[in-house]
């Protein structure tokens, strides 16, 4: 083998002479596959790593996030936030309540007006509503928007965000330019897919091939996916919609799982994502700079791709 | 200094893992500044023979010093199969492995199985920390053919709950609790024995949201970085550390967390 130093320390990882060298593997004594010249070139430590200026050279919009009726909210997420360099989070309070009627959405809805109205320059609002209710949640559409709200939070699992009932509220959220956010899952048992595995959730949880239909019935809408790290199969969901360019998914989630960025950038293209924590905070930035992404493609997620579409209803952030 | 006391090579039949050779694993600790891995092999979890898993393992490493220097190997063992106590044996003389990493879910048996009790004495009388983790994927995501402990059913992950059996079992083992990822509540008296336990959980695990919390309440020589890689991303484990605010952790503390605490558990 016939290689200079610099293009093998490039493509190999280094040597330390760290803690480890000499004695501490007993029975490790075998001869290596590298000539003894290699080895001695690599060395060298690790270069150190300073992950909290990486943290912070990013401008972030987190499009997912939420708020709680709870003594220590939002001043939990807002110190989260802070402490990691996130300039803005949209918050709702997601109905996770049944049946989600118009008296329960506006009282989660007022959650979130207040609290935006108390930190105007870091939060964002969305409302959340139950389509069931037709009249109402139009109704509240209007209620929300007036208080500032910048659209729909996660709307969640009382339709299917492909269900008939959805229809003028998707055409409302339309005509306002707003971003149609809803939850979503993909796991055994959930929502129609593979049924005869049970995972306990409630049946109208909408699914990938959900907002297929529907982004197809509404080519002029631009749909949020809910939390690609939401636990779900997430290999699943990016080649579902990978073929609806008018899904947008947003990367939040407690899991992390390695290569799920760059697995979703390859399927989606680097502009269909959008940075988010569904608080998960550290797990939402970690996965995005652990991720082969470019300095330029980074920038777009944390903060391009979802701005770019608030522009559109003239509610962007700078 | 950072030492990574949760990683991995090897596969994971359900799903394509990047970064899960030696070589791709030492380019992520280069790339992030990572000095050593405690690594052992996720084919032990799938081989009937877990004694297999850990040849490969030996081999990998022995071909470079880079590797030898690098990386700590541990040994997957399965108390229920035969012949775990010669394999623990050769594990740790020949191959020089420094810890044993058990799947009682995986393997198919109870907490409280004697063979594992067996176990957690020997590696106690070995001096070898034995590892537990919470979950190695994520439930929600999980293959038809996985083990079948779903979040949010009546058969759900594992809490500390699970894992604490063992440990009130054989009270003076040292053990390493991973990618902690649910509750960590026990009750009173079982928090007592807990708290005086000796034992090390990494920062992997999603439960660890509060660090600055949770080092005043377990102790923050009770924690070390983690990254249960390739399986979850390779900067979480670290931005938990290095997201503490002085008032959470000082300079010293945080180095304890590095690096610090792993070297005196490990006895590095």
């Amino acid at each position: 083998m016939n290689i200079d130093r610099r293009k093998f320390v490039s493509r190999s990882f280094a040597g330390a002479a760290g803690i480890l060298a000499g004695s501490h593997l007993k029975g490790l004594s075998a001869p290596g596959r590298l000539t003894a010249k290699q080895e001695e070139a690599l060395s060298s430590k690790p270069e150190k790593y300073d992950l909290m200026r990486e943290v912070m050279k990013y401008r972030k919009i987190d499009a997912h996030a939420h708020i709680y009726f709870a003594d220590n909210s939002p001043r939990e997420q807002l110190d989260f936030g802070e402490r990691l360099g996130i300039e803005k989070q949209v918050i709702s309070r997601y109905l996770s309540i049944m049946p989600g009627t118009p008296e329960q959405f506006r009282e989660y809805n007022d959650l979130t007006i207040k609290a935006i109205k108390k930190y105007p320059d870091h939060l964002l609002g969305g409302f959340v509503l139950n389509p069931a209710y037709k009249k109402e949640s139009l109704e509240e559409i209007k209620r929300c928007t007036d208080a500032g709200m910048i659209g729909p939070g996660e709307l969640y699992y009382q339709v299917k965000i492909n269900d008939p009932l959805y229809y003028p509220i998707i055409e409302k959220l339309i005509e306002l330019k707003m971003i149609i956010f809803s939850h979503a899952e993909c796991q055994l048992g959930v929502g129609g897919y593979r049924m005869k595995y049970n995972g306990y959730k409630e049946p109208n949880t909408s699914i990938p091939e959900d907002f297929v239909d529907i982004a197809r019935r509404y080519p002029e809408g631009i749909f949020q996916y809910a939390h690609i790290g939401g636990g779900g199969d997430w290999e699943y969901m990016c080649k579902t919609l990978q073929h609806s360019p008018n899904v947008y998914v947003d990367t939040s989630g407690s899991n992390n799982a390695e290569n799920m960025i760059d697995f979703a950038v390859e399927l989606l293209g680097e502009d269909r994502l959008f940075f988010a924590s569904d608080n998960s905070y550290h797990q939402s930035i970690g996965k995005i700079l652990a991720s082969n992404l470019t300095e330029a493609q980074k920038k777009k997620v944390f903060f391009d791709n979802y701005n770019n579409l608030l522009k559109k209803g003239g509610r962007n952030v700078d | 200094m950072l030492i990574d006391i949760n990683a991995y090579v090897g596969h994971w039949p359900f799903m394509q893992l990047k970064y899960n050779t030696c070589e791709a694993l030492g380019q992520r600790m280069d790339r992030f500044g990572v000095d050593v891995s405690l690594i052992s092999n996720l084919n032990g979890i799938f081989y009937k023979n877990t004694q297999s898993a850990n040849k490969e393992l030996y081999e990998e490493i022995k071909a470079s010093k880079r590797y030898r220097d690098r990386f700590v190997p541990f040994a997957v063992i399965n108390p229920i199969y035969a012949g775990w106590q010669y394999d623990l044996e050769e594990c740790v003389r020949k191959f020089g492995m420094k810890g044993i990493r058990v799947y009682p879910k995986y393997h198919d048996y109870e907490i409280n199985d004697p063979s594992l009790i067996e176990l957690v004495k020997k590696a106690r009388d070995m001096n070898l920390p034995v590892a537990f983790n919470y979950k190695m994927v994520d439930s929600r995501q999980r293959s038809w053919m996985d083990i079948d402990y779903v979040a949010y059913t009546p058969r759900p992950e594992w809490t500390l709950k699970n894992i604490f059996p063992i440990i009130k079992e054989v009270p003076d083992a040292r053990y390493m609790i991973l990618n902690v990822t649910n509750s960590m509540q026990l009750n009173e008296a079982d928090a007592a024995l807990f708290n005086k336990a000796n034992v090390l959980m990494d920062t992997s695990g999603r439960t660890l949201t509060d660090m600055g919390s949770l080092l005043k309440t377990q102790g923050k020589e009770r924690f070390a970085f983690g990254t249960h890689s390739p399986i979850l991303d390779y900067l979480t484990g670290m931005l938990r550390i290095e997201a503490l605010r002085e008032n959470e952790a000082d300079a010293a503390t945080k180095e304890l967390l590095r690096s610090g605490n792993a070297k005196k558990f490990l006895g590095l």
